[in-house]
């Protein structure tokens, strides 16, 4: 077995090269050529007739790959762009295939539940933006959370064809959000404010030849009330526009125990005249938090206070705890009241917001309560929370960072541009959902 | 029709099961926004969403048809034969419980201008979470084929139950107080129904979900026991269990 392959390799040997050039000139030099080109471009092409010609289809293989090559760079640069922007976007061809589709617009085209009604008005939009349409709808979505959505759908146009159609989602929840809480500011404040105004004219116009010194002083006396109201409301909106800006503080070491205790003096009176009892529950040691003492006082004033105006009047109850959360210090003001409804709870730390407008001149007030809390506890880094179930009563839970136990560590004056900070995003558009924009 | 054809046999088993998720998110988005225009008296909203559980019954009768279609045209078997019934039944209980809200919107223009108090609305408010809850997660068990989940939904309907309990407790009290008119009254435990009978809706749903993923049916422990009586009867004595 050996000595024959030896035999054999022996006349190969022998035979010299020419055997191994005659399989060799079967290939011809342009056949090589348009072989290779066939495999770069994985088409079979038509012989070449001379090495030139093959090589200059192997150029233009290759230039062709290349461009193909630096096209699909450019669609892949293209696609990151369209991932990193937080709007959805879909591309489909003319047969309505989709051929590119972000992560968020899959969310939607892929979803259940809301996403998929979403998913649906794409692919309806699509439908129409690639018959030439350029089309665009608001979807509503109820949640929870609700959410506002922008669906639009534009037809490509390519040299005079209709080549697909691209569209697009915009999520404009946080948009609608602040467009209403600006709509119901102005409305709100001239309801407020137009009120007393009107009652003022008309007690003045009413004085004005009147002789009887009774009815003159009846008058004269609900004029000064209706003129307090006015000042009140004025004096309440001043105060939490110098909260807002983080002005006016000065912070110090307080404990919170002492800032309760100063509320629920205050409140004291308005719960004992609506028969509503207060149950404090907090612990012996002391807490402290970094912060304002009368500004802190004034928040837990007014959500007590707003707890017993929502009680159930004769035999509620308002139950105040304080405890100690992992960093922070949380003071809970539980009722046991009408509550909020469902579609309120995000809102009712606006300015002047009202959940039942008919109550708000029985239960006083200025509405501007809770806006100052949520500022109030922002402009200290915390942030104020509320749950509640209609007619079961309400939880407003707000939650302050502990003062920090080394105070070298902290600077005093870091602490306080730390809270303007945290405060200022909430300024223009007026308090938002509860606890945003905190840490 | 031909455009249905090209389509391959998968293709249009994909395409129910996507018309049953895309139908049933309109039929969910429609319990929070029901209960939002009950709640705010909003008749303009509750007349659309009337108006627009005619565009779910229009979807659930295309479905209907394409499972037909799959089912005299493919002649499926096995778990494809399964798949498609349980779609047909799907179909059935998620159009129903658009009706149900449908029914809710109507109620809400009978009870137009007369307040039922925080404890009623807080109480609606809260069964229709939990219907809105149970019907998300009977879709969810039919998305991911998860017979574990749709077995759970019949206890977690319990919750459901037991709010519709109170609900009722509370309008009797409201109507024996006379704080709500009796015709308001009868309304309101009319919308609670509802909301008690979207939780069954979805408890359906789980169990064909079950029957889907591994062929089980309620039903069949009760042909078992009448199987079990009829062989008491006839060779045991009766009542020798």
């Amino acid at each position: 077995m050996i000595a024959l392959i030896v035999v054999v390799a022996v006349i190969v040997a022998a035979a010299g090269g020419s055997i191994i050039v005659g399989v060799r000139r079967r290939h011809t030099v342009n056949q090589r050529l348009d072989r290779l080109a066939n495999r770069v471009s994985g088409v079979v092409a038509p012989a070449s007739r001379s090495p030139v010609a093959a090589v200059e289809r192997l150029e233009e293989v290759m230039e062709a790959r290349e461009a193909e090559q630096r096209l699909r760079g450019v669609e892949r640069r293209y696609e990151a762009a369209l991932e990193a922007v937080d709007w959805g976007v879909v591309v489909v061809d003319e047969s309505e295939e989709v051929v590119f589709c972000n992560l968020s617009a899959s969310w939607y085209l892929e979803g259940r539940h809301g996403e998929a009604v979403v998913g649906q008005k794409i692919d309806d939009l699509i439908h129409a933006a690639a018959h030439g349409e350029r089309v665009s709808e608001t979807v509503t979505l109820f949640g929870p959370p609700r959410r506002v959505l922008f669906v639009s759908a534009l037809p490509i146009v390519d040299s005079e064809e209709l080549s697909g159609a691209i569209a697009l989602i915009h999520d404009v929840t946080a948009m609608e959000h602040s467009n209403a809480i600006r709509r119901d500011f102005v409305s709100n404040i001239s309801h407020e404010l137009r009120t007393p105004i009107g009652a003022v004219s008309l007690l003045a116009e009413t004085l004005v030849g009147e002789h009887d010194p009774e009815v003159i002083d009846s008058l004269a006396e609900r004029l000064r009330v209706e003129a307090e109201r006015l000042a009140g409301t004025v004096q309440d909106l001043l105060e939490l526009s110098q909260i807002e800006h983080g002005g006016n503080t000065e912070f110090a070491r307080v404990v919170v125990q002492g800032v309760v205790s100063g509320a629920h003096d205050r409140v004291r009176a308005a719960a004992a005249h609506s028969e509503v009892s207060i149950e404090v529950e907090m612990p012996q040691q002391d807490l402290e938090v970094r912060g304002d003492r009368r500004q802190l006082t004034s928040a837990v004033f007014n959500l007590l206070d707003n707890a017993i105006k929502f009680s159930n009047p004769g035999g509620g109850t308002v139950g105040v705890t304080v405890r100690q959360a992992q960093a922070s210090v949380e003071v809970e003001v539980v009722d046991d009241g009408i509550g909020i409804p469902r579609q309120d709870l995000d809102r009712v730390f606006e300015r002047f917001y009202r959940v039942d407008r008919g109550r708000s001149r029985t239960s006083g007030g200025t509405g501007l309560g809770l806006s100052m809390v949520h500022h109030i506890v922002a402009n200290h880094g915390g942030r104020v929370l509320v749950t509640s179930t209609e007619g079961e009563g309400a939880t407003f839970t707000v939650d302050l960072p502990v003062a920090p136990t080394d105070i070298s560590t902290a600077v005093p004056a870091a602490t306080g541009d730390d809270a303007a900070a945290v405060a200022a995003p909430a300024a223009p558009g007026d308090s938002t959902v509860p606890g945003e924009g905190n840490p | 029709m031909t455009e249905e054809l090209r389509k391959t046999y998968h293709e249009q088993l994909e395409a129910v099961r996507e018309a049953i998720i895309r139908m049933s998110g309109l039929v969910g988005e429609t319990i929070p926004r029901g209960t939002d225009a009950l709640l705010a008296g909003d008749l303009a909203e509750a007349q659309r969403i009337i108006e627009d559980d005619d565009v779910i019954d229009a979807m659930s009768v295309d479905l209907e048809e394409s499972c037909y279609q799959l089912l005299a045209l493919q002649q499926p078997m096995a778990s494809d034969l399964r798949a498609i019934t349980t779609a047909l039944w799907m179909n059935a209980e998620i159009e129903r419980s658009g009706d149900l809200m449908a029914n809710i919107c109507q109620a809400t223009r009978r009870v137009y201008g007369s307040s039922f108090g925080p404890r009623i609305r807080g109480l609606i408010a809260q069964m229709s979470e939990e219907a809105a809850r149970l019907f998300r997660l009977a879709i969810d068990s039919y998305a991911e084929a998860n017979s574990g989940l749709a077995v759970a939904l019949d206890d977690i309907d319990d919750r459901l139950d037991e709010l519709h309990l109170d609900a009722i407790a509370a309008i009797f009290e409201g109507s024996r107080e006379q704080t709500i008119d009796m015709q308001v009254a009868v309304q309101l435990a009319l919308v609670c129904r509802f909301y008690e009978r979207i939780g069954d809706h979805a408890v359906i749903m789980g169990e064909r979900v079950r029957y889907m993923v591994d062929g089980w049916l309620p039903e069949h422990s009760g042909a078992l026991r009448a199987k079990a009586r009829e062989t008491q009867i006839g060779g045991v004595k009766p009542g020798a269990r």
